[in-house]
């Protein structure tokens, strides 16, 4: 079982895919996070690639604070997604409401409606940053791994 | 026993497995690095298709299971069948008779059609688009490809892939003027796999994925791995037909030889989709129709002009 387990665990390190949702943002941080998809950053080096369907993704990168619109519909995208799935909350309002915590239309930030993995402050935060994030939390995941055994 | 081990390991499922995901990574490798990127690590595919067959399997509720379960098998089983006819090193097919190269083609459009079935029966609107779309496609390429590759078997006298091969060998001339055939079943080869000037059934960027919107997991991975291996048995045909060299080698570097002729056509097909972008259904149907398919009837002619007048 545990040869089993290891190969699984380095594949699902090796080939995250990924599934961009704007849960209210203000657009900047959409735009980092497409420019992060670029030829330039080449995240494919990682095995990234992003994926239209959230049938067919592992990571769910939310950009924004939750609005009170797009609440129903973010549990109802994170409930589509096939287990393990993880969540990267990208920019300082996803983190936690940002500048627009508290607005009479805004829930506050994304870990208050679904479970987040790892959280990328910045306003907006940048591509590099972005990526950093994403191998962190794969390696957290393989760190996580090896303290279970 | 012996057919046992042929239809599990070689050259069935485990060889055509190794070879689809080498392939997979090769076409990959190129694409990113005509982006000048550096593209994915080798060992990509096979870690893509663990992770997938490792994920959790979501049937929707409205789609009929049996169905939905059953496509992925069925183009993955189809196209693993396909193999056994072609002609890879030597002369001979492991199996062939008069009529396989009908078989092989047929063979070849099962997949599409479990990629519509596929499509249809998990009941998604995106999916039902990708499934109609790419039952449109299929009328498109499918007379420019099928016209293309029975020229040469009209020149040839044969309905046989090995017959066609054995032919081309003794009279390496007649190789010169399939040229034009070569080049129209490559583009329609494209559209077989979807690849990308015509992968609008799959358009993630427009339909979200197409006819697998609704496939995650394990039915998908096998998707995927029987796309794969559709590429290569696609290519073994183009090579079988197009390319009939060095078939009398001995048997390791005749192996070699197929190995190395099937990656030509798959990077040549990845040079074109890197230098191409998506079109839309009418302007493929039309390319089809109206270039493509008038040419391999100039290709059906020249071949026909040819057997009325033998060359010396
Ligand atoms: S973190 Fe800044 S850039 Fe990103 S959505 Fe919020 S306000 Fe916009």
């Amino acid at each position: 079982m545990g040869l089993v387990h290891k190969i699984v665990t380095w594949s699902r390190i090796k080939s995250p895919w990924i599934i961009h949702f704007n849960t209210g943002a203000c657009n900047a941080c959409d735009i980092e996070i497409v420019a992060a998809l670029t030829p330039r950053y080449d995240i494919e080096r990682f095995g990234i690639q992003l994926k239209g369907t959230p049938r067919h993704a592992d990571v769910l990168v939310c950009s924004g604070p939750v609005t009170k619109q797009i609440k129903c519909r973010l549990k109802r995208i994170y409930d589509q997604m096939p287990e393990p799935k993880f969540v990267v909350a990208v920019g300082t309002c996803a983190c936690s409401g940002g500048v627009f915590d508290g607005c009479y239309n805004v829930e506050s930030g994304i870990d208050k409606v679904i479970p987040v993995s790892a959280y990328i402050p910045g306003c907006p935060a940048s591509p590099k940053a972005i990526i950093d994030g994403v191998v962190k939390l794969l390696t957290g995941l393989e760190a996580k791994e090896a303290k279970a055994k | 026993m012996m057919g046992l081990f042929y239809m599990l390991v070689f050259p069935g499922f485990i060889f055509l497995s190794v070879f689809g995901m080498a392939a997979e990574y090769c076409d990959r490798k190129l694409y990113a690095r005509l982006q000048n990127r550096v593209g994915p690590p080798w060992f990509q595919p096979l870690a893509d298709f663990i992770k997938l067959v490792s994920k959790e399997e979501i049937i929707p509720e409205e789609a009929n299971p049996s169905m939905f379960k059953i496509m992925p098998v069925l183009a993955l089983t189809a196209t693993i069948t396909a193999f056994f006819y072609i002609p890879a090193w030597g002369y001979k097919a492991l199996y062939s008779f008069n009529g396989d190269l009908i078989v092989v083609l047929y063979l070849l459009t099962i997949p599409t059609l479990t990629f519509f079935l596929g499509g249809w029966y998990s009941t998604s609107l995106y999916s039902k688009i990708g499934a109609v779309r790419a039952l449109t496609q299929l009328f498109a390429y499918e007379v420019p490809l099928l016209m293309s590759i029975l020229a040469p078997a009209l020149l040839a006298n044969s309905w046989s892939l090995s017959e066609i091969a054995k032919f081309y060998a003794q009279h390496p001339v007649y190789w010169f003027f399939n040229l034009l055939g070569f080049a129209i079943s490559m583009i329609s080869l494209l559209g077989k796999l979807e690849k990308v000037p015509f992968d609008i059934p799959e358009a993630e960027t427009e339909i979200v994925g197409g006819t697998f919107t609704e496939y995650g997991g394990k039915l998908l991975g096998l998707f995927r791995l029987g796309i794969d291996i559709e590429a290569i048995v696609g290519s073994a045909l183009l090579a079988a037909v197009f390319l009939p060299f060095g078939l009398g080698l001995p048997p390791v570097a005749g192996f070699l030889l197929f190995v190395l002729k099937v990656m030509g056509v798959i990077c040549t097909l990845s040079i074109l989709r890197t230098i191409f972008a998506r079109l839309r259904i009418d302007q493929m149907m039309a390319f089809c129709w109206k270039v493509l398919a008038p040419l391999a009837f100039v290709q059906l002619f020249i071949d026909l002009i040819l057997k009325w007048i033998p060359l010396k």
